[in-house]
């Protein structure tokens, strides 16, 4: 493959406050950077660990790794849910084995009562954890994405499915494609057919912003968690996303887990009324993974140009606010 | 014994005489789309020594993925599903041709690199 001559590539701007510009390049392909973001991203921001509903009993626990961190989310006695790093100080070794959220396990509170904490805070059943010594609130990271999801009674809706795709990219180029939909009319042609683009709207807030798409056809009511006519996209930096459909009872949540530069893990995760899935539920949870795919073959391609070295720094279009929104929070973190 | 009699995947080009044998089975999926890409000839897979512990009955590509995940943890690797789909008359290249049609309608997908899950 040929490798362009870095010497004759240069970012356009030094900075990315220009509404057109992009983060450069070399924060997402440099292995440093990724060590970076682990401190500076990870480290300092709200992160989503799991759902609350996934551990209802006392001593039920999932684990969840976050930067360098391993952690254990574990339901207290007295109900509430405690975050503690899963690390001996005896003899450094993990407590529990990793677990995921969509299989918990049983451990005795009290095994855990010497470990250190980490800070837990939730948005309706969504838990988030935070590694910094003295963070932001919750409240002000999500701002009004926390009004609007505490309004809706998404505690009653149970987890029922949880697919999990390592996919071959940086994770924030999957992060700023999911923030957009000018690549929709090209990438996901079945699913464009029933949406108006021409009445989306992007919403863009402090550390949050929302895709608003409406459908061409009405549903009925009962068919959405939600009372607007419309589906919504929510993205919470650095990496979550809540999805409320249009055209199901139920939500969806992704967590963009990177796994090193070159990697990233979707954790994509299903609510509905029940946790047995009904056979329109299971059609409806394909389309969404089709829409994955169509995305990953994407972003894989996006990511397989980015490493040539030949972009220093990619023009954001017209309607990308969101994307400029996420690549300036990028180097404000990486700044900070 | 020959090293081929005691590999336990082995695939071949036979326009090329060129072969690969190897006990990780990915490793025939990866020569498979390295020669396609250089010569445009598919490989065939002329052993599989598969040592399952069930017998898969399925006849689709996605039911053979469910019956194998079984007896797999964190996916299935590209390169059994190939040798089962071989025992059923597809060739390592029309297997993982079919494979991303099969993820690109939401069907299948990668719980990581070139291992899979059935949905």
């Amino acid at each position: 493959m040929t490798q362009w001559e870095r010497a004759q590539t240069k970012p356009v701007s030094p900075n990315i406050t220009d509404r057109s510009n992009a983060l450069p390049a070399k924060y997402f392909t440099e292995p440093e950077i990724f060590e970076m973001e682990k401190e500076k991203v990870f480290g300092q921001y709200w992160t989503y660990a799991g759902h609350a509903n996934s551990i209802p009993e006392p001593g039920q626990f999932f684990t969840r790794t976050v930067g360098n961190h391993t952690l254990i989310l574990v339901r207290t006695d007295d109900g509430d849910i405690r975050g503690v790093e899963n690390f001996s100080a005896r003899d450094g070794e993990p407590i529990v084995d990793e677990t995921p959220m969509s299989d918990p396990g049983y451990v005795d509170p009290d095994e855990l009562a010497d470990l250190e904490c980490v800070r837990v805070d939730s948005i309706g059943p969504l838990v988030f954890v935070n590694l910094a010594d003295d963070p932001m609130p919750l409240s002000e990271q999500a701002g009004v994405m926390k009004d609007r999801l505490e309004a809706l009674p998404l505690g009653e809706y149970e987890h029922a499915c949880r697919i999990v795709s390592e996919v071959e990219c940086n994770w924030k180029v999957f992060a700023s494609n999911y923030s957009e939909c000018d690549h929709c009319q090209a990438n996901h042609q079945d699913w464009i057919k029933g949406i108006s683009l021409d009445e989306s709207e992007l919403e863009v807030n402090d550390y949050h912003w929302v895709l608003h798409y409406t459908h061409e056809e009405d549903v009925e009511d009962e068919m959405r968690i939600h009372d607007e006519h419309e589906a919504q996209f929510h993205y919470l930096w650095p990496n979550f996303t809540v999805n409320m459909y249009g055209t199901a009872d139920g939500y969806g949540t992704y967590i963009i887990d990177p796994i090193d530069t070159d990697r990233f893990q979707l954790i994509a995760d299903y609510y509905f009324r029940d946790s047995d899935l009904s056979e329109e539920e299971r059609e409806f949870i394909r389309t969404s993974r089709q829409l994955q795919e169509e995305d990953f073959e994407l972003v894989e391609r996006q990511w397989d140009g980015l490493k040539t070295g030949a972009l220093a720094q990619a023009q954001l279009g017209p309607n990308e606010h969101t994307v400029h929104k996420f690549h300036r929070l990028a180097q404000d973190a990486y700044d900070s | 014994m020959s090293t081929q009699e005691q590999a336990s995947y082995v695939a071949v080009c036979s326009e090329c005489d060129v072969d690969l044998q190897t006990d990780e089975p990915n490793e025939i999926a990866a020569f498979q789309r390295r020669h396609y890409r250089v010569t445009g000839h598919d490989v065939k897979l002329e052993r599989a020594e598969l040592n399952l512990e069930e017998e898969v009955t399925g006849s689709d590509l996605k039911g053979v993925v469910r019956q194998l995940e079984e007896q797999y943890e964190n996916g299935v690797p590209i390169g059994v599903v190939a040798a089962v789909m071989n025992e059923r008359g597809l060739t390592i290249g029309e297997t993982l041709d079919k494979i991303h049609e099969v993820r690109m309608t939401g069907g299948l997908y990668e719980p990581r690199d070139d291992y899979l899950g059935a949905f």
